[in-house]
């Protein structure tokens, strides 16, 4: 059993007004423990709807979301105890920044786990060190320091609250190439040392390739389909047909097999089909 | 939670009070504010509850909305209800006398309508003003109702402008709030338990996010409208033109002859007499 479950969970915004719609339907979906899953669809098709049921800022109209085998709506005075577990890093959060200092910032959340002013530090050092914040911008002001650096404070200060499940929504929206790989990589790294379950809510499909272990589809309030990256690549077919794409580079493998050249492993990512041409060029030479 | 806030909320719709003028709705409200204040016979108001309940069936707006929003002026209609059955001093004995209590038959009457009237003057003003008629109809009106003031150099073009770009923004800055709360809640921010000055200590990371982010939206609309060569109302035109049609004459001439008929009734020799 996997630690983060949904159970038939609907979600209708604006009920018993002219705007009632329905952003998610039916939803019956687990995520698996310790790996980082992938959430893509279009706008508009439950993406942030469905983060924000995780961890309890929102109450499904139906259904149960379960942490570890538990409604988390249980005990609904008790919700707050669910987003320390669940730390949910929402769009553009360099938006919620307030304090004095970026250190003060990021130990926000800590401070409000309760935990003692040692934890907090080692916990604001720490992440800080994840999302690749240098030391000397812990000390200065939020609104003064550049907009990565404001994304990734934000992520930090989420980061912090050590989460066993940590949802990500479009961290890396806006950002320059590098601050991309750097933010992701320092999330996979973080992921990697201590097994934590990461959702990471993205339109990048080379994104989702390369920093992912598993996808979720989401098309018009419904899972489309859900599996391990090359499973879900590999219908790209019906990807497109919901007017989302396979990556770049899963395009040019797929050609290269179509005209005959037989490759093998990895083939939407850019190394993992270098290595396959370079695999499949040492075994005819 | 926040984006319950109907009080102000306009609901898009194709009914006979969507389609008329947002001038005569102006003009029949504040008409029939004063209607409401000038009853005095029991028969006034029963005609006043009438003409609310026909405005609310042709709007076609939903019971429940309206419902909803007069949820937040209960307690402004509670309060009037206490202080008119407190204070009011009527003729004859008391009905119930305790201590420094005195309640009297005529402080009840006035309890109930003058709650009564502020009742019906919400539904009515919302009605006409906020559910079926657009903020920007309702600016272009005012700019229209005013625009006599431009003779004696009033920026009355200005004004509008000013009262549009606040209206327009309510709803995204309830967004954003929406957005900052949920964020800050996200972190184990805590709004709803504690007394007053925890409570109010904890909205402090909502309001410096909202507060920095207003200023910077700001600045990024002036320089947008600059950049679109915006300079005033002098010599510009309008996209949507207001237009009087007969159903706005018909509207304001029943509108005309309801405050002529509550007066009308004020002077009859019947019927029970209640307010000021």
């Amino acid at each position: 059993m996997s630690r983060l479950e949904l159970n038939d969970v609907s979600y209708v915004y604006g009920e018993g007004t002219p705007f009632r719609t329905e952003a998610l339907k039916n939803i019956d979906l687990s995520f698996s423990d310790g790996k980082i899953t992938g959430l893509i669809g279009h706008t508009g098709s439950g993406k942030s709807t469905l983060v924000q049921l995780l961890n309890g800022l929102l109450k499904p109209t139906s259904g149960k979301v379960l942490l570890d085998g538990k409604d988390i709506w249980e005990k609904p005075k008790e919700i707050g105890k669910i987003r320390f577990r669940v730390g949910l890093v929402m769009q553009y959060p360099e938006y919620q920044l307030f304090d004095e200092t970026v250190h003060k910032d990021i130990a926000f959340g800590p401070k409000n786990c309760g935990l003692s002013d040692q934890e907090i530090e080692n916990a604001v050092l720490e992440a800080a060190e994840f999302v690749g914040l240098d030391k000397n911008i812990l000390d200065k002001s939020p609104f003064e320091i550049s907009g990565g650096q404001k994304r990734r404070a934000a992520i930090a200060g989420v980061i912090a609250m050590h989460p066993e499940v940590l949802i990500l929504d479009e961290p890396a929206a806006g950002l320059d190439p590098r601050g991309r790989r750097e933010i992701l990589g320092g999330l996979k790294e973080y992921q990697r040392r201590n097994g934590t379950t990461v959702i990471l809510v993205s339109h990048s499909m080379e994104d989702m390739a390369y920093y992912c272990d598993e996808v979720v589809v989401m098309n018009k309030a419904k899972v489309l389909m859900s599996g391990c990256v090359s499973d879900v690549f590999s219908k790209s077919a019906e990807l497109e047909s919901v007017g989302l794409d396979i990556p770049r580079i899963a395009h040019i493998a797929k050609a290269l097999s179509d005209m005959g050249y037989d490759l093998k492993g990895e083939l939407y990512t850019v190394d993992g089909v270098k290595n396959a041409i370079e695999k499949y060029i040492a075994s005819i030479s | 939670m926040l984006s319950d806030i109907t009080l102000g909320q306009y609901f898009p719709g194709f009914s006979i009070l969507h389609k008329l003028d947002p001038r005569t709705k102006i003009i029949s409200s504040i008409i029939y504010i004063v209607a409401i204040f000038v009853i005095k016979n029991v028969i006034g108001y029963a005609l006043l509850i009438l003409s609310a309940l026909t405005l609310v069936f042709i709007s076609k707006i939903s019971l429940k909305v309206i419902i909803k929003g007069i949820k937040p002026v209960i307690i402004v209609l509670i309060f009037t209800m206490i202080l008119n059955l407190f204070w009011t001093v009527g003729e004859g004995e008391p009905l119930v006398q305790w201590w420094i209590i005195k309640i009297y038959i005529d402080g009840i009457y006035r309890a109930i309508f003058m709650s009564l009237r502020v009742l019906v003057l919400i539904v009515a003003t919302s009605l006409f003003l906020t559910y079926t008629t657009s903020p920007r109809m309702l600016t272009d009106a005012i700019e229209s109702l005013l625009s006599p003031l431009k003779k004696i150099h009033v920026p009355i073009h200005d004004f509008a402008m000013m009262m549009t770009i606040a209206l327009r923004f309510i709803p995204t800055l309830i967004e954003e709030t929406d957005k900052i709360m949920n964020a800050q809640k996200s972190r184990g921010a805590d709004f709803s338990t504690g007394g007053l000055i925890k409570r109010a200590k904890a909205l402090i990371p909502v309001l410096i996010p909202l507060l920095v982010s207003s200023f910077k939206r700001a600045d990024e609309l002036a320089i947008a409208m600059e950049c679109r060569c915006y300079r005033g109302g002098k010599g510009r035109t309008k996209f949507v033109k207001l237009t009087m049609k007969l159903s706005d004459y018909v509207f304001m001439t029943l509108i005309i002859l309801f405050l002529a008929a509550v007066i009308a009734i004020n002077y009859l020799p019947f019927g029970l007499r209640v307010g000021v």
